[in-house]
């Protein structure tokens, strides 16, 4: 407003000034030597054309163009700002995201570990047991195997001296031709054993 | 040949009334090739704009991006020099650059350059100055001594600094005129001697054909040069509106 009115002010001076030369001045136009440009008579004219022509310019210019042209520009650092504003917050939950999966997966992969660990321990529990069983279970057989062949070998073994005495004595009785004693056989076993 | 500065007289066209200013000041408001220069200048910007900034979308089309790039270059400029509040002084400082540059581009394109018009450097330099002195007094009133008396400076030299910065402020509108005026000049009657060169030195047959190659070269190397220079002090013009301003909306954050 206050430009606009300072516009036109300055008009009137210059424009003022210079018709009084313009109405002063002597028609020396036809001489050569000085520059066109001071041939005052066409000085009025072109100062108020100018001053209209600079009027219109600037009242649509301030009005209509920059308006246009800062309206887009701010709109535009506007919609740049609330992008990145936006790109900022969706990275920023992007990250929060990020780490709560990590530790999810890390609270996961605790759980997982434990629970093979407690499988770990059952199993090898299970089958320490099993082991445990089958051990004991090999030892009583063992152990009533061993006693089997020792009672076996017990009356085989007591068997012998009688089988003995009865092979010395028919051995006596083919090579003397006479029976031997039993209790002499006895003690000839007993001594040979 | 025609004079080099053959380029910058006016040629009055459609005939209109004269009208008188309050004060009793006649100006003749008919059309001549500057006035026509400005008129196409300014319809072109509004053409490029209207079309540009008609289906503003976030993602900009091909000239969206143009209008667009043209904007953020001199709004960063200005907040860089400005600081916070260029956002009120930036439709200004936009228009007064794409309006100088269309003509100055115009310049290379037409054969009439607007701103190589005393009368249009010195318009906008004053207005621009104006704008500077009425800015700088709604905002401080009687605090504007402040820019003639910078803080920091010892008193006994202040007699020197103060009528050094006087002057210096009143001497940026002349400035700010004639540097705009002197280069589009400078610039285009370059162009045109150089261009005289050639027709001259080919009648002088075939060596001169020859010679004639030398401001052939220099024309095109110029010519380039002078889109820099229309571009530049497009730039610098608004750069400066930009400093002028900043001196009198920061007052004494600075000094």
């Amino acid at each position: 407003m206050a430009a606009e009115d300072t516009l036109t002010a300055p008009g009137a001076a210059p424009a003022a000034l210079e018709g009084a030369h313009a109405g002063t001045a002597p028609a020396d136009n036809g001489g050569g030597g000085g520059l066109p440009q001071f041939e005052l008579q066409y000085w009025g004219g072109q100062i108020v054309w100018l001053l209209l022509i600079f009027i219109v310019l600037y009242t649509l210019m301030s009005r209509v163009f920059i308006p246009r042209l800062r309206r887009v520009k701010d709109t535009r650092a506007e919609t740049i700002a609330s992008a990145v504003a936006e790109a900022r917050r969706v990275q920023d939950e992007a990250d929060a995201q990020a780490t709560s999966a990590r530790a999810e997966i890390e609270q996961a992969r605790t759980r997982a570990r434990t629970v093979a660990a407690e499988a770990k321990a059952r199993a090898n529990a299970e089958f320490a047991a099993r082991q445990a069983e089958a051990d004991a279970r090999i030892a009583d057989e063992l152990a009533a195997a061993e006693t089997r062949i020792r009672s076996l070998r017990d009356t085989a073994m007591a068997s012998v001296g009688d089988i003995a005495v009865d092979t010395a004595g028919a051995m006596v009785e083919r090579l003397t031709g006479t029976a031997a004693s039993a209790a002499d056989l006895r003690a000839a076993a007993k001594g040979a054993a | 040949m025609a004079s080099p500065m053959e380029q910058f007289e006016i040629h009055k066209g459609l005939q209109l009334p004269t009208v008188e200013l309050p004060g009793g000041i006649l100006v003749d408001l008919s059309l001549n090739n500057s006035i026509m220069a400005m008129l196409i200048a300014a319809g072109l910007i509004i053409a490029f704009f209207a079309v540009a900034t008609s289906r503003a979308a976030v993602v900009p089309g091909r000239m969206q991006l143009i209008a667009e790039g043209l904007f953020s270059y001199i709004d960063d400029m200005a907040h860089g020099i400005i600081g916070h509040e260029s956002r009120k002084f930036f439709p200004y400082v936009f228009s007064i650059f794409l309006f100088v540059l269309s003509m100055n581009m115009l310049g290379m394109f037409l054969s009439f350059t607007a701103t190589s018009q005393l009368a249009v450097t010195v318009t906008l330099a004053l207005m621009t100055f104006l704008i500077v002195l009425v800015v700088g007094f709604l905002r401080n009133g009687v605090n504007m001594y402040k820019l003639f008396v910078p803080s920091g400076v010892p008193w006994y030299m202040l007699f020197l600094v103060t009528p050094i910065e006087i002057i210096s402020f009143f001497l940026r509108p002349v400035t700010l005129a004639l540097r705009l005026f002197g280069n589009m000049l400078g610039g285009h009657v370059a162009l045109k001697v150089f261009a005289g060169f050639i027709p001259s030195l080919a009648a002088l047959g075939a060596v001169g054909v020859v010679g004639a190659i030398l401001p052939l070269a220099g024309v095109v190397a110029l010519t380039s040069l002078e889109f820099l220079v229309a571009f530049l002090q497009a730039f610098v013009f608004a750069v400066l509106t930009c400093v002028y301003l900043n001196d009198v909306v920061n007052l004494g954050d600075h000094h």
